[in-house]
């Protein structure tokens, strides 16, 4: 039997470890900080920066119990090369349609895995000499598994399915070894969040637009012109338009790649007794958005300005 | 990811309305408005607390972007940046269960991004400046309105919960003051650079004569409070200096 005092890290060991740590999380902290003026979806958005400051926290204590095993303070270290190639991979989804992918990298990948180490490292380490250790790695584990249920919470509810994500950012975290860089601890790790409560940290999880907000007669008219843009009806598309913008209007509309095949009204805002209408338009291979201003005038709406704002080809 | 990111980066829900502020203000005043909201109708105090929600969540994106593209700062002003984050996105879900409970809607009004760009700054000394100083310590004026316009109406739920955004705000003044001070020492022409930055975001939201020096409790579009200002930590010196501005600003 192994004597009790015969703990299974050295102090160095322990500080390169730890050094380890402090690495993931600092990253992930500073990735998680950029990506949330590039996500669009407000769960998404909130879920991330609720988790900034709790990634700052864990860096920070990691960082301050160094100097306490013989090692300078607020130092990260990754295990590898590969492990940093593995992380610049969870970071690269920086565009507008990539939340999904965000989301697992950090809460199917990255999170799980780091809670399983350390919750290895707390199932090996000395009871007697590790305390200071410990207590930092117990606030860590219960704090990232509430993050693993906020985040999956709101991956579940975008309803997006990425499967070849997590194995493909799973694949880079094997080939680093993982957080120990020796493959101790498996790359894609289950995490059990059941009594977990990550209420507080979703929120706008059951806010969107809904059309009834638009004044009923406003919203005919909208959709009329819809539906003119996507009939290709060019006449009926100018009937709601002020003369001195019709050309304007027209060579806007220009701008798609192509016809559009469906139209969506998907935001309106108030500007005094203004409107300004966004609607989205769906064609073969892209998907846009055009903003509209509307005024009132009598008898109706009329079209006073109209701008594609957003042209996105589908992957 | 790009370090920093273009402006036009910045992402939305579809059912946000993006409008160049310029144009905002022209089409107000087009129908006889304001350029500014000016809590005199339910309709204008709802139209506030909206812009005040995309302002929040423009600091908190600020904030996170400063988290990332400054790894090479110092250790504490990463931790206050992330903490900055955290209270930001605090402040979205309140602002958001204000504007449910004044019965309004995420999208209800434009959002213009001028508070963005000024986020943008690729020089940590003059983000701090511009955003926790000059839009900060503009926050801390319009929340504290805020507040006093809530207590005449008699709305307690506004007035008590923009109270503890104010005490964030306040603190967020304070860290900028101090990375300032710190990120510019033994380098004058870098805080000169940052000082005139926070100027021009002071000058740009003097709103052609909106800001002014007031009493929270006038009808005064924005109100300047010394007593506020002063506990964030702005100097007399200071207060003084943006008053004057307010004076000399012919546009927004």
């Amino acid at each position: 039997m192994t004597h009790p005092l015969a703990g299974e890290f050295s102090v160095e060991a322990s500080a390169r470890t730890i050094r380890y740590y402090r690495y993931a999380e600092e990253r992930m902290m500073r990735i998680v900080g950029g990506w949330i003026a590039l996500t669009p979806e407000l769960p998404a958005k909130l879920v991330f920066g609720r988790h900034v400051w709790d990634c700052a926290q864990h860096t920070d204590l990691l960082g301050r119990r160094l100097p306490e095993l013989r090692s300078p303070a607020q130092q990260s270290e990754p295990p590898n090369e590969r492990f940093v190639r593995f992380m610049d991979r969870l970071e690269s989804p920086a565009e507008r349609d990539q939340t999904p992918q965000r989301l697992l990298g950090v809460y199917r990948v990255l999170k799980p895995h780091l809670i399983a180490a350390y919750e290895l490292h707390l199932r090996t380490a000395s009871p007697i000499y590790e305390p200071p250790t410990c207590r930092i790695l117990e606030r860590l584990v219960a704090e990232e598994r509430r993050h693993v249920a906020a985040g999956l919470a709101v991956w579940r509810h975008l309803g997006a399915h990425s499967a070849e994500w997590v194995s493909e950012v799973g694949d880079a975290l094997v080939a680093a070894g993982g957080i120990t860089g020796d493959g101790r601890i498996p790359a894609v790790c289950e995490v059990e969040t059941s009594g977990v409560d990550p209420s507080r940290d979703l929120v706008a999880m059951d806010s969107s637009f809904d059309p009834d907000r638009v004044d009923p007669e406003l919203r005919a008219r909208v959709e009329a012109h819809a539906r003119a843009l996507v009939g290709g009806d060019r006449s009926a598309l100018l009937v709601d338009v002020d003369g001195s913008v019709q050309d304007t209007v027209i060579a806007e509309y220009g701008r798609l790649p192509s016809a559009a095949e469906t139209s969506e009204l998907v935001g309106c805002a108030r500007l005094g007794k203004y409107r300004v209408v966004k609607v989205r338009l769906t064609g073969r291979d892209w998907q846009g958005v055009a903003q509209q201003r509307w005024q009132p005038v009598e008898g109706g709406w009329r079209l006073a300005m109209a701008e594609v704002v957003a042209i996105d080809r589908k992957r | 990811m790009d370090r920093p990111i273009a402006y036009d980066k910045l992402a939305r829900e579809e059912r946000f309305v993006r409008m160049r502020s310029r144009d905002v203000a022209d089409l107000r005043v087009a129908q006889g408005l304001s350029t500014f909201p000016d809590l005199t109708t339910p309709d204008s105090i709802r139209d506030r607390i909206h812009g005040i929600m995309v302002g929040e969540l423009q600091a908190m994106e600020g904030a996170g972007r400063s988290v990332y593209d400054f790894p090479d700062a110092p250790w504490e002003f990463t931790m206050d940046m992330a903490r900055q984050v955290w209270d930001e996105s605090r402040h979205v879900e309140i602002y958001l269960a204000l504007i449910d409970h004044l019965g309004g809607y995420v999208g209800e009004f434009p959002e213009t991004t001028i508070l963005w760009r000024c986020a943008c700054a690729e020089d940590a000394a003059a983000r701090v400046a511009g955003v926790n100083r000059g839009l900060e310590g503009l926050a801390c004026d319009v929340f504290n309105q805020l507040i006093h316009v809530a207590r005449k109406l008699g709305d307690p739920v506004i007035e008590r919960a923009v109270d503890f955004v104010l005490a964030d705000e306040i603190t967020h003044v304070r860290m900028g003051s101090r990375w300032l001070n710190e990120l510019t020492r033994d380098d004058p022409e870098r805080r000169r650079r940052a000082v005139e930055f926070q100027d021009s975001i002071d000058e740009r939201f003097n709103l052609g004569g909106v800001r002014r020096e007031a009493d929270a409790d006038s009808e005064v579009g924005i109100a300047i409070t010394r007593e506020t200002r002063r506990l964030a930590g702005f100097t007399d010196e200071e207060i003084d200096r943006l008053i004057k501005s307010t004076q000399r600003s012919p546009v927004y």
